[in-house]
């Protein structure tokens, strides 16, 4: 169903802009699917979120959320961003208390929550950006990746239907950048809705299903990936460059004289289809972990994927391999013909599911046991 | 490659205002000439500091640094000596605007060093041009965009024509396109003798350009050396916060399951191409020198004979934006006409006349993953 | 300063309570004359500061309670040859335009409020080092203050941090490009840094505008844990130190003659 829309929006800051911050655009968002907004810087992604919670009001046409016009009065806009959230890329600009708990505290204390909810929600949302023992620290003790955690905890514990992130990896490194997507893939497998803004063409590739691609606030395109990446004079236009799993599975399938399609998203996806012909997959065990945790005997790397499957192996003290981008690393074995262990956090038993077996549509059978 | 030292720390130890901890500590790095060196790992506040040991700026509490074998002094004198040869550029742009239009901030840097009056606008405006802006130079410079901004920090060190440029994640906050052209800017910088180095935290980046890297982990240096060195050992990697670069674990894991040499490691998409598919027949590529001077018609006439036409170099690029010219590749020209070549395509490179034997270099490092490339050199 | 603060082993106890503690000590002080007191109130202070601190003070602050410490040092010194009473002269000389006349009384006195201002120093030092601002300002909410004027003294003290880093990361980058080398590009440098520091926390507090509105600001901030009040135990503490110290300074009163002690007069 479609979560938020905009039907011929025009915006614009003031009215001296030679051209609007967002021209005519229309597109919807729909629930429950991942969704990235790109373009180059100016093309309007930040006027799309601020539009999205109603902060701008469109100078003309329409924004909806579940289908349903969006209400400029004070209350229905304070509902509304309950439901929606938007973390923006710097979080100097909104960490305003002076200690993590504090800040935390500020999205349910406003909904005015009774205190025990609210002290169970900071709770859960350290908990989940790994920032717990930092919840009576002051704010300005922390460094720029921590204070970004808690940015994103301060949103997670307003526990809204829709979350948009600007930029949310940007200034991390490698690890914590996986982390907090593995975080993100979290909150959609338990029914948030996400939408991510960032520069990183691998990354949108590897995690969207839908793009929306915006240049000098214009819609040049939304939908499916592959459509837009194939259409190299659009791409370029846009001032985006082509994901390197697309692009080396573009250039070599044309010279081998294979079929573009099925298109590789992952690089384990990638290294699939380039496979040798013949090429047994390897087993993953796949071992849910929820409230309790059943280690499994089986020969292989030790993967953790899910912020509770990481915490169980730690308690356990089980060594981990793999604690960063596990679900990947585990695939990349399988395709290798080596067999893996992935502890993964229950609610995201599924997706991993789906994303093993993807792989088989890559030529390489990955056997999945639970 | 050679071995001249251009920069070095010895054991340098630094604690950041009253901390216990050193948020440097026994750091020992050599950076050589004309060597592409990118710094990985560690956070923040560690890696800047250790850019203001590189210029003299902070003085460590233990260790030496040296600047061409010569300890540094921390006089007046000799430190001003310094900064001239060792320029560093920070990561947030309006942490280092200091002049009330793009011009003067461009000359700012250059009047400080007591130049007279020509040579400073002469530096400014040379440096203005190569990153894009002196067609810009009478705007106010905060009011610039953020990318605008980041080039403009970049042209003030240029400014100062150093021997060393440090750069710390110079394509943070840039859309892929000033990303690539900004990278490419860098590669003609350190082709023109001014070194790169530069800090990041894209692992996949340092790996497309970098030949050296060293890495930190909180406030030790743990590794120094090829970049494939350290990727083989993935404890010190994970250890130290990062992940194998997409590029290295594709080759690894595909040449594993070919039960083919992992090396020469591929690093750019069409070296990865090359390798993949080694035997397809290739097209030529002829590399044209121009200092501008041709217009639309030259290149429709390029493109009708077959031929995938892109750019290399900050003037070719002047040249086709001001004059609306279409080509093929605006931007990643050079690697996206190698694989196009590897397709069989034949394809132009048209380029700054100084960068002739950079795109040379970089034609001869593609032989190592296949046949020689067929090329040819002229001009526009 | 506040770094110090957080790490303090006093951090956890009543704000206000401490506030009023340091308040009452200070003005039994004055109102007695005993140097004893001022000892045993050195004393309480030192033993608070390292209970606080253990001493562990940053160079900085070092110097900084140095310089008042010259200052009062000085300011006594003053006093001292200021006599205008008609005690015994001690010293009476012509320098330069200034008369010096020093009696018995003024340099007694002089001694006093050095011990004074040493004790009061060491007092405040031991509740600034064991509560940072935001405490301070939840002492401040304890005793009904406008909450407007609370949010703005935090609004203050956090922004001042954050620009506090810029300023440091424009005078390294300011350093780098020779931006100290002579009078007049120091004075060109500082303007330079003090324009671009008012444009970025003029762009920071635009954004923050919006981020406000984003996260459903109500017009004031909710303070989730509340330091410990100050309850009928702090009370109790320091009625009896105050009205302990008060009685053992009149008491003591005169003790301690300086002038007799040091120069037999």
């Amino acid at each position: 169903m479609s979560l938020l829309e905009f039907r011929n929006l025009t915006y614009s800051y003031n009215s001296r802009q030679k051209k609007p911050s967002l021209d005519n655009v229309s597109f919807k968002v729909e629930e429950g699917r991942r969704t990235a907004i790109i373009g180059a810087n100016g093309a309007g992604k930040s006027t799309t979120f601020y539009s999205f919670n109603g902060i701008f009001k469109p100078s003309s046409g329409e924004v909806l959320y579940r289908d349903r016009p969006l209400i400029y009065t004070k209350e229905a806009l304070r509902e509304l961003r309950n439901d929606i959230c938007v973390v923006v890329q710097n979080p100097d600009e909104q960490i305003f208390s002076s200690t993590v708990e504090s800040d935390v505290a500020f999205g349910p204390m406003s909904m005015e929550l009774p205190r025990d909810e609210v002290d169970k929600r900071i709770d859960s949302a350290l908990a989940m950006v790994g920032m717990s023992e930092y919840r009576m620290r002051p704010s300005t003790q922390l460094s720029y990746g921590q204070r970004k955690r808690i940015s994103l905890a301060g949103a997670l514990a307003v526990r809204p239907k829709v979350l948009i992130l600007d930029e949310p990896t940007a200034g991390l490194d490698p690890q914590m950048a996986r982390e907090v997507m593995e975080l993100v893939d979290e909150l959609c497998c338990t029914g948030t809705t996400v939408i991510i803004s960032t520069h990183d063409v691998d990354l949108i590739y590897s995690w969207a299903e839908d793009i929306i691609v915006l240049n000098h606030g214009d819609l040049i395109y939304a939908g499916e990936p592959e459509e837009f990446f194939s259409d190299a004079s659009k791409t370029a236009s846009a001032g985006v460059a082509r994901p390197h799993t697309f692009s080396v599975n573009s250039y070599v399938s044309k010279m081998r004289g294979k079929e573009e399609a099925p298109y590789p998203r992952t690089n384990s996806q990638f290294v699939a289809k380039m496979a040798p012909e013949g090429t047994v997959g390897g087993k993953i065990k796949l071992v849910p972990v929820g409230d309790t945790v059943e280690p499994a005997h089986f020969n292989g790397h030790v993967g953790a994927y899910g912020y509770s499957a990481k915490k169980a192996l730690k308690a356990l003290g089980i060594p981990i391999d793999y604690e960063f981008d596990a679900l990947e690393m585990c695939m990349q074995d399988a395709v290798k013909g080596l067999d893996s262990v992935l502890y993964c956090d229950e609610n995201m038993i599924k997706m991993a599911r789906d994303r093993i077996d993807s792989l088989e549509t890559f030529g390489v059978k990955a056997e999945v046991i639970m | 490659m050679t071995d001249e030292k251009l920069l070095e720390t010895r054991d340098i130890v630094y604690y950041y205002e009253g901390n216990k901890k050193p948020s440097l500590n026994k750091v020992s790095i050599v950076i050589r000439k004309g060597v592409k060196t990118a710094i990985l790992g560690g956070n923040g506040a560690g890696k800047s500091t250790l850019f203001y040991h590189l210029n003299g700026v902070v003085q460590p509490a233990e260790g030496v640094v040296l600047y061409r074998d010569t300890p540094l002094s921390y006089k007046k004198k000799a430190k001003r000596e310094l900064c001239s040869h060792v320029a560093v550029v920070l990561q947030n742009p309006d942490d280092q605007i200091f002049g009330q239009t793009v011009q003067e901030d461009a000359e700012y840097g250059p009047k400080n060093l007591g130049l007279p009056m020509e040579e400073v606008k002469e530096r400014a405006k040379r440096a203005l041009e190569q990153v894009g802006l002196w067609e810009k130079r009478d705007q106010n410079s905060l009011q610039l965009s953020y990318g605008q901004r980041k080039r403009l920090s970049l042209a003030g060190a240029i400014a100062m024509k150093p021997d060393v440029l440090i750069m710390d994640e110079p394509t943070a906050g840039l859309d892929p396109q000033m990303a690539l052209e900004l990278m490419e800017l860098a590669e003609q910088l350190h082709h023109n003798g001014m070194d790169i180095v530069m800090s990041t935290h894209d692992v996949d980046l340092a790996y497309m350009w970098a030949e050296d890297i060293h890495v930190l982990r909180r406030s030790e240096k743990v590794y120094s050396g090829p970049q494939e060195g350290f990727y083989a050992d993935r404890e010190l990697s994970y250890s130290a916060g990062l992940l194998a670069p997409s590029m290295f674990q594709i080759n690894t894991t595909l040449s594993a399951m070919r039960g083919v040499d992992p090396a020469p490691y591929p690093h750019t998409e069409p070296q990865l191409v090359a390798k993949m598919v080694p035997g397809k027949p290739r097209g030529k590529m002829e590399v044209l020198a121009s200092k501008g001077g041709f217009d639309q018609g030259y290149i429709d006439s390029l493109k009708s004979s077959g031929k995938i036409v892109g750019i290399f170099g900050t003037e070719i690029r002047k040249h086709i934006s001001s004059n609306n010219i279409m080509v093929d590749f605006f931007f990643g020209g050079f690697e996206s006409c190698m694989s196009q070549l590897l397709d069989g395509k034949d394809s132009v490179i048209i380029c700054d006349p100084d960068c002739i034997d950079l795109i040379e270099g970089k034609i001869k490092e593609m032989s190592a993953f296949g046949d020689p490339i067929d090329y040819t050199i002229g001009e526009a | 300063m506040d770094t110090l603060a957080y790490s303090s082993r006093m951090l956890d106890w009543s704000p206000l309570g401490k506030l009023v503690l340091v308040i009452a000590v200070l003005v039994v002080n004055i109102t007695v004359d005993s140097l004893l007191v001022t000892f045993v109130t050195l004393g309480i202070g030192l033993a608070l500061m390292a209970y606080s601190t253990n001493f562990k003070i940053p160079f900085i602050i070092f110097l900084a309670i140095l310089e008042a410490f010259v200052i009062l040092i000085f300011g006594a010194g003053v006093i001292s040859v200021n006599g205008m009473d008609n005690s015994l002269v001690i010293w009476d000389t012509d320098f330069l335009w200034m008369h010096f006349h020093m009696t018995v009384d003024s340099f007694n006195k002089a001694w006093l409020i050095l011990f004074r201002g040493t004790a009061g120093i060491a007092v405040m030092l031991a509740y600034a080092t064991s509560t940072p601002i935001p405490h301070m300002s939840l002492a401040m909410k304890q005793v009904h203050m406008p909450v407007e004027l609370i949010e703005i003294v935090i609004l203050i003290y956090r922004y001042a941090f954050l620009l506090l880093e810029r300023m440091e990361a424009m005078w390294n980058a300011a350093h780098s490009r020779m931006g100290f080398n002579g009078f007049r590009t120091y004075v060109g440098t500082v303007a330079a840094i003090a324009v671009g520091i008012f444009v970025q926390s003029t762009n920071l507090s635009d954004k923050s505008q919006i981020a406000l509105e984003c996260r459903n600001y109500r017009g004031y901030f909710p303070v989730f844990s509340e330091p410990a009040k100050m309850g009928v135990k702090w009370l109790v503490v320091i009625i009896a130190m105050a009205v302990g110290i008060y009685m053992f300074g009149k008491y003591t009163e005169g003790w301690f003659d300086m002038a007799h002690i040091l120069l037999g007069v």
